[in-house]
């Protein structure tokens, strides 16, 4: 990474950490009050491309973790830059009890699907997103799936096992 | 006498297309290193759907694949089989241009009430190559019919036989070579399958038959394959003295479109209609023009 | 051909057209629809048992689910068995389909699928060979011989259980009933 970025980001935001994480990445970890303007800042600053946004389930922290990941396109006829080969992982915590956070969208508008599927599978409520409607669930769960208080088995036993089978097969059984 | 040949004729026509259906099947896997399907495959899946029931989408549903066949059955009694013609007096190449558009029609009216939209893809598909082959078809009859003074088919097979093929007396060999070029396209085979592409829309306009509309779309295919290249043995190749040698001609062109279709992949129909459309209407028009010159 | 198999196409075509015509439709549903290319294709060559892919459910008798389900391809299933003409044999293919394999806990994938729809045979492993599938065509040729592979009659004779535990499973269904209420059970 570019040294004046980095001189940009912790002059610019408090409590900003930057620390390589393996070769080509970079992982910066911010309060989640300014992660729209770190997004920003790194947009106008090369970083173009929303690869993806996670979410991970700290439980005995009581925290969800919201990881952006930022990539760099590569421009034509060029060869590759140092840019253009880092990833920079972007972390953000927020609280785990009734979880809301800002949309994304207003800076990078390809934060729908993955925001939308975050509001599905961990239940984080974003604000200023257009439909949070499900995406890829077909059934209704009453705890989001993907936390880690989602207890599978105690679903599945309660679910799925007690449909009876059919015919023969369940007058043997 | 006639009476025999009309039930004949149809007959005749049915056992050859479904052979070669069977014969294109096990053709295709030997081509392919498979060992193939016993010959007699299309004949136990016909035995299968014509004893499966099937939904109906409606009435025109029902009556369109059996209006399509009707067309393809009549058609077979105005083309000479070797001797056996039962309808050689009425007619000729005027009414079998007609008739040729019976069955993709059928087709159309029965697929359109189904309502599935792969259908009407397949539909609008089927006209539109019928569209691009009429015309050079259209070319080739009227040189035809320029070069033996005659509309009926029968009088030009019996001056073939006289004089020689078609294909290989020098004024009409341009439209015999623009005739090879469409032959895939009418029979619907590949490079121009865009009709039935299975892997695109899930067999187009078969999309929405089982049962026995299915058996009935597979024998009208096999009358299909009959007439297409019948139609050529008889124009081009001097139709035949007797069903032996009438039959092996048909063979030969058939196997021979047949390493056509192995070899090639399919078009997208507006490059079909753009070849169509040049190529063999080219040849076709400046072969028309060489029989005009020579008659002359 | 030999003499008893002449004997049997003169008593029963319609059952030997069945056998040996079985025309599949393949359900992509998980990693199962890897061993289906070269099944079909010149390294086994599924078209010499009479086994050919076709492109849509009305075309078909055979129904091969080759992988896990998941809630979301379970109406996807049903509604494509229901579309197929009868008689029709449903094989499902690889450890999934049967027990819910290595997704046994998992939230959105069902476990046994013989709950939702009839299934006529099972083809066991993780994943089974090119070779099962044969090996599942010619035990499935014994079963329609003994007439055992009756799967569409049970179909039949239990829909309102069958229709049962699909609503349960999905919710309610937006497509009517196939058979009306007066059959049996």
């Amino acid at each position: 990474m570019k040294d004046p970025l980095k001189d940009k980001l912790t002059s610019a935001f408090d409590g900003i950490q930057i620390q390589p994480a393996d070769r080509n990445q970079i992982s910066i970890t911010a309060n989640k009050e300014s992660i729209l303007s770190v997004l920003s800042l790194l947009k106008s600053n090369g970083y173009n491309h929303l690869a993806l946004i996670s979410c991970v389930d700290w439980i005995e922290e009581k925290r969800f973790e919201l990881v952006y990941i930022l990539s760099a396109y590569m421009e034509k006829d060029k060869h590759f830059t140092d840019m253009e080969k880092t990833n920079i992982i972007l972390k953000t915590s927020i609280y785990r009890e009734k979880p809301q956070f800002i949309s994304a969208i207003p800076i990078f508008e390809n934060a729908e699907p993955y925001e939308r599927e975050i509001h599905e599978l961990y239940g984080i409520h974003f604000e200023g997103h257009p439909r949070l409607t499900p995406l890829f669930l077909e059934r209704e769960y009453k705890t989001p799936p993907f936390r880690k208080d989602f207890d599978t088995r105690k679903y599945v036993s309660d679910v799925f096992d007690p449909i009876p089978f059919v015919g023969k097969k369940a007058d043997k059984r | 006498m006639q009476m025999i040949e009309m039930i004949l004729s149809p007959l005749l026509a049915l056992i050859i297309g479904i052979f070669f259906l069977g014969l294109s099947r096990k053709i295709m896997a030997r081509i392919q290193w498979r060992y193939g399907p016993p010959i007699t495959q299309p004949v136990i899946d016909v035995i299968r759907l014509f004893s499966q029931k099937s939904v109906s989408h409606g009435k025109l549903f029902n009556l369109g694949i059996i209006f399509s066949l009707a067309g393809s059955l009549v058609l077979v009694l105005f083309l000479p089989l070797a001797q056996i013609c039962p309808l050689s007096g009425s007619g000729g190449m005027l009414v079998i241009l007609y008739m040729m558009l019976l069955a993709p029609l059928g087709i159309a009216l029965s697929g359109g009430e189904s309502a599935n939209p792969n259908t009407s893809i397949g539909i609008s598909r089927k006209f539109i190559l019928a569209l691009g082959y009429e015309v050079p078809l259209l070319l080739i009859l009227l040189a035809l019919m320029t070069h033996y003074k005659t509309i009926s088919i029968v009088h030009i097979v019996s001056i073939q036989q006289n004089t020689g093929w078609a294909f290989v007396s020098l004024p009409l060999l341009l439209s015999g070579i623009a005739y090879v070029l469409i032959l895939p396209a009418i029979l619907g085979i590949r490079p121009f399958e865009v009709v039935q592409a299975s892997q695109e829309i899930s067999s187009g306009p078969m999309a929405e038959y089982g049962g026995p509309f299915l058996a009935l779309a597979t024998i009208q295919h096999a009358l299909s394959l009959f007439i297409g290249i019948a139609l050529f043995v008889n124009l081009f190749l001097g139709g035949a003295g007797n069903l032996l040698i009438f039959f092996l001609k048909m063979l030969v062109v058939f196997v021979l479109v047949l390493f056509v279709n192995a070899a090639l992949p399919r078009l997208r129909i507006e490059q079909a209609v753009k070849y169509l459309w040049r190529w063999p209407t080219l040849l076709a028009f400046i072969g028309m023009i060489i029989v005009l010159i020579v008659r002359r | 051909m030999d003499r008893n198999q002449l004997i049997k196409w003169l008593k029963a075509p319609a059952k030997m057209g069945h056998k040996y015509s079985l025309h599949a439709v393949y359900f992509c549903t998980g990693c199962g629809i890897i061993e289906v290319p070269p099944s079909i294709t010149a390294r086994w060559d599924a078209e010499r048992f009479g086994v050919l892919p076709v492109a849509t459910p009305r075309q078909a008798n055979l129904f091969l689910i080759t992988g896990y389900v998941s809630v979301k391809t379970l109406r996807a299933i049903i509604r494509t068995y229901e579309q197929m003409p009868e008689p029709k044999y449903s094989v499902g293919f690889g450890s999934c389909p049967i027990n819910g394999g290595m997704y046994w806990d998992s939230y959105n994938t069902i476990k046994h699928l013989d709950k939702y729809i009839p299934i006529d045979g099972w083809i066991a492993g993780c994943m089974p060979r090119p070779e099962a599938i044969f090996v599942a065509v010619t035990h499935l040729w014994t079963l329609i011989d003994k007439d055992m592979a009756d799967g569409y009659k049970r179909y039949r004779d239990h829909y309102q259980a069958y229709r049962a535990n699909q609503e349960h499973a999905l919710g309610k269904l937006e497509w009517p009933p196939l058979f009306s209420n007066e059959t049996k059970s």
